[in-house]
């Protein structure tokens, strides 16, 4: 008979005395034996090196001590989960996560359920002994009604709530291929027993999928019968745990194998494309930074409603700065009135480096509605621009420094039928009356943006050149 | 085993018998009883075999539930229970010594630099650190990090696992992590908090993994704006036990990338969870990010458990049972404490000569930064340090920045806690008289405005 267990268990007291060789289990625990079935399987199946064991909290703690495997010890509840971080780490790795019935059915509910409904191939040993054996006979999730532990000391009643079924409710989810409650209490059973556990480590280790075995175990010491006595604790299980948990196959659908999964790339060239960088140069069209604005940091702000467009054109503003060599910035607007609808963005553009991206008093404002207009024109710093679509009626008593642009964005964009390139007016006129930078840094950044849509870049230029003249008919009339 | 075997009759060593008597009830020919004398090394009545009517069906062996009990050994073997090692020999094919497979680093093209915000830089330097399993559950605004790892590491044959909770991720990242590989989370201050109980299982297992916190509003619900409030916590309160874990704390997408990178090689080298604190603003914000020259493709660390050969005989557990054993630990935990300080890091401009200094951290930072330059150009000498590491704070770069300050004031987005570390770590570091403390503070998902800043040095200068 071969098994999976270490020759000497030296982690248990160090191995020292008879521990070397003994469990820390109770005289007659059903855990003792599943661990055995457990052990042969894993070693049959010729799988040692590739498994992964997953000892949970409960009296199984320690099952480390004893399976000579990779192991891995988890906390309450939440052994399947990191059962899952070890299989996709390596999915070769047969990977078993061994609950009792306080670990797997109360505080790991949640991450039991998930880890079936996901269908990872991984495989649950589930010891039901109804009670919690560590903590010193509390009741579990899978005390019967009317039995007596230490925190229903009257018995299990109405008001506790009814023991949980779980091998039926696995079996109910999509991801288990298969399912079977199993018992120690006759050698037939334990016959069983053995089978189950063998079958859904093979089917696991085949990458067929999810399997769970759910084990009604004795636990005499709980059940307050002598050391002993076992054969009553068996009795008890058979005649009283059986009726509720009936044993069986509850779930086994054949799949073919299915998880076969590649190994992780790591290629410098493929990577940088994926992520959208590029090698390729970008031509500089700016002779110097536009220190005509601000010698070394000029803040726009933008603001609308969603929809304007306001978020890419502020992208475009930055990543056009950047192009540059200069640096850039931006943020979409937070606070109460980010909701609701308006949208706005703070963009920085600086020679060399953005100290505070933020722009609450910006020297450009792209304004795209009244609103906007009324909250941030008064905000506009000395000398600066405010630009505006004139759906909006023109802002009132600005500061006489303060150059005001207004061009009907939305009706030039509606001209050409595409509302959409509305925003990329407003950079027309943004170009147009600050010299920020010039025609082909920001059609650049359009292009850029566009990636395989560059069909549309004809309709971005026009919107872009329109508004534009726009923008210097005004300026003309105005007289700056 | 569906094929019958003749198998051999039992044997017991008495002093691995626990007495259960499970045996005695499958024996049909009642070959086993108890002895009723108690073994005076286990103070246990074991069973006694009387095998002249076995007929070596195995049924008892079957029931036992000692590994060692109940054995198909073969008949006149003559034990030393004392030596149970020297009597079940030297198992073929126990596990070997561990190795190590050293990661390798891969070049990546020069590339111009890339436009883009916060979160996707966080994201995109763990996929450089050779992160291609991460584990998530949406908040905001934290989510975009975890969307664009959605969408590129399945192209990697990586992993993006929406986990059923942030309870769930993090044990996912214990799994992976206790695999030896590298992993990540996105979250925000509630997802936060459901994790430190695996934090602290991860510290105590000495696992490395990398929580990226993208700070908001607080406490309970709050709001989804952006706020520091999480500082403290993480800190000082990464679960349960002696837990610390460094925390980064960038102000730029640029250093989100570059911290991210680094994230993974700090945890690693110490065996310990690395938190990257960044700020809801910082994690919207866009800006220029040049790529470094080259990504990672990781190894396995000898500790690993990684489910091969090689790491078999490795265990990732926090468990010591005795109090010795679990001093040791926590002493050797404390060791590697006191190492980390040597990866302190912080950040200062125009603080050689301040007399005002301003001390922030995030986007704090920026706007203070902001302010520095302005009170500059008021003629008005400040400067700002600012802590990279939150934990280990960078006592020694404040020291020495320190002579010259009259005043100190924290910018900050939080009641005070990035100050209270502060105090906390000069009155450690021995600094007796530090000078005067004040602040500018917002809380609520607000940050401070770069003109209270000035306002407020203005007002103490």
């Amino acid at each position: 008979m071969s098994t999976a267990f270490y020759s000497k268990f030296e982690r248990h007291s160090n191995g020292e005395g008879l521990k070397g060789n003994s469990t820390h289990y109770c005289p007659g625990c059903g855990h003792g034996l599943v661990h055995k079935y457990l052990s042969e399987a894993i070693a049959e199946l010729g799988i040692q090196d590739d498994t992964v064991l997953v000892s949970p909290v409960g009296c199984s703690v320690f099952a480390y001590y004893y399976f000579d495997t990779g192991n891995t010890q988890a906390a309450h509840g939440r052994a399947a989960a990191v059962a899952i971080g070890h299989k996709l780490a390596n999915p070769r790795t047969s990977v078993i996560a061994y609950q009792g019935d306080g670990d797997l059915a109360s505080i790991g509910l949640a991450e039991t359920i998930a880890a079936a409904q996901l269908g990872t191939p991984i495989s649950i040993i589930f010891i039901n002994n109804a009670i919690y054996g560590m903590t010193g006979g509390q009741m579990a999730p899978t005390t019967l009604m009317g039995q007596s532990t230490s925190t229903s000391p009257y018995g299990r009643k109405q008001i506790h709530g009814q023991p949980i079924k779980m091998a039926e409710q696995i079996a109910l989810l999509d991801g288990p291929v298969y399912v079977e409650r199993v018992a120690l209490f006759s050698p037939a059973e334990r016959n069983k027993a053995k089978k189950a556990i063998k079958k859904a480590i093979q089917l696991q280790s085949e990458g067929r999928g999810y399997t769970f075995i759910e084990v009604l175990a004795e636990c005499p010491t709980h059940l307050k019968i002598s050391p002993s006595e076992s054969e009553k604790a068996e009795k008890w299980v058979k005649e009283n745990m059986v009726p509720i948990f009936p044993l069986g196959v509850k779930k086994d659908i054949t799949l073919e194998p299915w998880w076969n999964i590649e190994p992780p790339k790591f290629n410098g060239e493929e990577f940088v494309k994926l992520i959208g960088g590029t090698t390729e140069k970008t031509e500089r069209h700016c002779k110097a930074f536009p220190a005509h604005l601000h010698p070394a940091d000029i803040s726009l702000k933008l603001a609308g409603s969603g929809g304007d467009g306001a978020q890419t054109a502020a992208i475009l503003i930055a990543t056009a700065g950047i192009n540059e060599g200069f640096d850039g910035t931006h943020i979409p607007a937070y606070g109460p009135e980010s909701r609701g609808g308006t949208s706005y963005a703070d963009v920085h553009i600086a020679k060399t480096e953005v100290l505070n991206p933020a722009s609450p008093t910006p020297h450009i404002l792209i304004a795209y509605n009244a609103p906007s207009l009324t909250k941030f024109g008064p905000t506009v710093a000395k000398n600066g621009f405010i630009i505006y679509d004139t759906l909006a009626p023109e802002p009132k008593s600005t500061d006489p420094s303060v150059k005001v642009i207004g061009v009907p964005f939305a009706e030039i964009a509606n001209g050409l039928g595409k509302m959409v390139v509305k925003n990329i007016v407003s950079l027309g006129v943004l170009s147009a009356a600050t010299d920020i930078f010039p025609r082909e840094t920001f059609l650049a950044a359009v292009k850029q943006a566009l990636k395989e849509k560059a069909s549309l870049m004809p309709l971005n230029e026009e919107a872009f050149d329109l508004g534009y003249k726009a923008a210097k008919e005004c300026m003309k009339a105005k007289g700056y | 085993m569906a094929q019958t075997k003749e198998r051999p009759k039992p044997s017991l060593i008495p002093e691995y018998c626990k007495g259960c008597g499970r045996c005695i009830g499958v024996c049909a020919r009642g070959c086993i009883a108890f002895s009723g004398e108690i073994n005076h090394l286990t103070g246990i009545a074991p069973v006694v075999l009387d095998l002249e009517k076995c007929n070596a069906c195995g049924l008892c062996i079957d029931t036992c539930p000692e590994p060692y009990g109940l054995l198909g050994l073969e008949q006149g073997l003559h034990f030393e229970p004392q030596d149970p090692a020297k009597l079940f020999g030297e198992k073929k094919g126990a596990a070997p010594v561990p190795v190590a497979i050293p990661g390798e680093k891969v070049a990546l093209p020069k590339t111009e630099p890339m436009v883009i915000k916060g979160n996707y830089a966080a994201a995109i330097g763990a996929m450089l650190a050779g992160c291609r399993h991460m584990y998530g559950y949406p908040i905001t605004p934290s989510s975009e990090g975890a969307e664009l790892m959605a969408k590129f590491l399945p192209k990697l044959n990586g992993w993006y696992l929406q986990a059923v909770s942030e309870v769930a991720t993090i044990n996912h990242m214990y799994g992976t992590a206790g695999a030896g590989l590298p992993t990540m989370t996105f979250t925000s201050s509630p997802g936060f908090s459901l994790m430190v109980e695996g934090i602290s299982y991860m510290i105590g297992a000495g696992l490395p993994a990398v929580i990226v916190n993208v700070m908001r509003g607080g406490p309970g619900l709050g709001n989804i704006a952006p706020e520091q409030a999480d500082i403290k916590f993480a800190c000082r309160g990464l679960g349960h036990g002696n837990t610390h874990a460094i925390c980064l704390a960038p102000s730029t997408p640029q250093e989100v990338l570059d911290l991210s990178m680094d994230a993974f090689e700090l945890a690693f080298k110490y065996r310990n969870p690395v938190i990257i604190l960044v700020d809801g603003y910082l994690g919207q914000m866009t800006g220029k990010v040049n790529l470094p020259d080259h990504l990672v493709k990781p190894g396995i660390p000898e500790w690993a458990v990684y489910g091969d050969k090689s790491h078999r005989g490795n265990l990732i557990s926090s468990i010591d049972l005795t109090e010795v054993d679990l001093e040791k630990r926590n002493e050797r935990i404390c060791a590697k404490y006191d190492s980390m300080k040597a990866d302190a890091r912080a950040d200062s401009f125009m603080a050689g000569d301040a007399e005002i200094l301003l001390v922030a951290c995030n986007t704090p930072a920026r706007i203070s930064k902001g302010a520095v330059q302005d009170l500059r150009d008021m003629g008005i000498k400040a400067g700002l340090f600012r802590p990279i590491t939150l934990w280990p704070f960078p006592v020694e770069q404040l020291k020495s920045v320190l002579p010259s300050v009259k005043q100190i004031v924290v910018v900050e987005a939080s009641a005070g806690q990035l100050e209270n570390e502060l105090r906390l770590e000069l009155n450690k570091a021995g600094v007796e008289k530090f000078p005067k403390m004040s602040h500018v503070r917002r809380m609520g998902g607000m940050l401070p405005q770069q003109a209270d800043v000035v306002a407020h040095v203005k007002s103490i200068a």
